[in-house]
């Protein structure tokens, strides 16, 4: 490790990681990606990793999930097999009012290209005969997939190290300091500062006191969720279905909880029971699986729901990566930002998704 | 130990690919755990905890007291879907439907 770097990104969940593997293609500039801790020890590495795109509103949000998506065959010939699928999603509902909301959403998802269908019950019953026939209804997307997340950030990496990024673990960020053009950075294992033209803050819960180093108020909530899983079933599920997928392997993970409750990693057991519920509600026959364990992580959530993306307004070369559903949409993030970085344009435009937008409010 | 010894039986992990993830800089259970899927499987690792907690300490040069074990989870041992489900109704497991309808200005994606 030298010290000094064209551009440092903090933290390597899927976000920072696919960030540094998309810049390195460009195979210009020395990159050094710091983690606090080892990689997926964030929640890249406790979420359902759904690639999921049909029930994402409003429809322009919808539409940067399906780029995203459409993105995942093109990356697994880059960096090797992370177990992408492209199943098809589900999303049961149990009630007839529904139906309205349902045909709303489908029509929504229509404008941008969203192919969604509105399943009768009978219709999802032929899809995934093992659902519920209490369910009233479904919709339905042949876009939606889930993906390996723990192959997916080990491949980012692999990739990037193979193009010369450098990756720096067990090695907290504690101090930034903004100079006249380059950063100063400062780390728990080294004495001496970091320096570097640019820097990208890519931290997912952390992103709040990772902000704060430079000043800002980044506005976001951690959400904990927690999963649980059971043994190896022989495959009996098709598609990813809005709450539960099983894995390659034939586990099924189950689960799909909110608590704001900081960062706490802990499981409980009120929500795991609620959880065996709402799988049994799902899929009867599940009541007889054995569940192996459960998990829980904390989510990123920005204030409004939608990703903060680009540059941080009001501070030169520095730039920040931070939202939900992350894996869905790693690849086009990476892409995007790379893009920012290297030519100071983008493919899609990110204003929509500025930090700036809080700021207005302040 | 050769290489080819398996560590961890549910997930049939060996000692190759242990070391292989002490190489990328793993350092605790659980970063080989999310990396191999050593001690993912039935037993929990109960069967692996103490073998990959050795090759670690080996492998860095440490006391085997440094390297902390795995975190534990529910439920500790196999148990039904069916004995666990509750019979309240859930407030924090929301359906992904119910999340796209919310109305405009509180929606939130997954
Ligand atoms: C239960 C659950 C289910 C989910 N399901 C899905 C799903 O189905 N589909 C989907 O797309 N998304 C899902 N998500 C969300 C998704 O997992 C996240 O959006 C994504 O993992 C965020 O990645 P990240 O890289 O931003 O954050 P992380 O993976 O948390 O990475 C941030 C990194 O920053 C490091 N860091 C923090 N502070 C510092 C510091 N001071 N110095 C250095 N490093 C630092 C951390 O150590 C960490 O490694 C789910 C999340 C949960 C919890």
């Amino acid at each position: 490790m030298t010290d000094q770097y064209d551009i440092v990104i903090i933290g390597c969940g899927v976000i920072g990681s696919s960030i540094a593997y998309h810049l390195s293609e460009y195979k210009q500039k020395r990159i050094l990606v710091i983690d606090k801790g080892f990689p997926l020890s964030g929640t890249s590495g406790s979420t359902q990793a759904w690639v999921w795109v049909h029930n994402k509103v409003p429809s322009w949000y919808g539409e940067l999930s399906m780029y995203s998506a459409e993105l995942y065959p093109f990356l697994e010939r880059k960096i090797g097999d992370v177990e992408y699928k492209r199943t098809g999603g589900i999303a049961p509902f149990f009630a007839q009012t529904d139906w309205d909301k349902a045909l709303r959403l489908a029509e929504e998802q229509a404008e941008v290209g969203i192919k969604v269908e509105v399943l009768t019950r009978d219709q999802v019953l032929e899809k995934e005969p093992a659902l519920s026939p209490k369910i009233a209804g479904a919709t339905y997307s042949d876009m939606d997939g889930n993906v390996n997340p723990f192959r997916l950030v080990e491949l980012y990496i692999k990739a990037a190290k193979r193009n010369e990024v450098e990756f720096s673990f067990y090695n907290p960020v504690t101090e930034m300091v903004m100079e006249k053009d380059h950063y100063k950075i400062y780390t728990k294992n080294k004495k001496d500062a970091i320096t570097t033209e640019r820097v990208i803050l890519a931290g997912g819960p952390w992103s709040k006191e990772i902000g704060e180093l430079l000043g800002l108020d980044i506005p976001v909530k951690q959400v904990r969720g927690q999963v649980i899983i059971t043994e190896p079933l022989a495959p009996f599920l098709k598609h990813t279905i809005g709450g539960m997928r099983q894995a390659e392997n034939g586990e099924v993970l189950i689960g799909f909880s909110k608590e704001e409750v900081g960062y706490d990693r802990r499981t409980t057991m009120d929500v795991i029971q609620e959880t065996a519920q709402m799988a049994i509600n799902y899929i009867p026959s599940l009541a007889k699986a054995n569940i192996v364990r459960s998990f829980s992580g904390v989510r990123v959530i920005p204030e409004d729901g939608f990703p903060i993306l680009g540059k941080i307004p009001d501070k030169k070369n520095a730039y920040i990566a931070a939202m939900h559903s992350g894996v869905t949409l790693s690849p086009l993030v990476g892409t995007l930002m790379a893009e920012l970085v290297m030519v100071g344009e983008t493919s899609i435009c990110l204003k929509r998704y500025s930090l700036k937008r809080f700021m207005n409010y302040a | 130990m050769d290489k080819s010894t398996i560590v961890c039986r549910c997930e049939e992990i060996n000692v190759d690919e242990i070391e292989g993830a002490i190489r990328l800089g793993a350092s605790t259970f659980d970063d080989i755990k999310r990396l191999t899927r050593c001690g993912m499987g039935p037993c929990q690792s109960k069967i692996c905890m103490n073998l990959v907690r050795e090759l670690i300490a080996t492998n860095l040069g440490v006391s085997i007291s440094e390297i902390p074990p795995p975190r534990m989870r529910m439920p500790l041992k196999i148990t039904r879907l069916g004995i666990l489900a509750g019979k309240t109704s859930s407030s924090n497991v929301v359906s992904v439907f119910d999340e796209a309808s919310l109305e405009a200005g509180e929606r939130q994606n997954d």
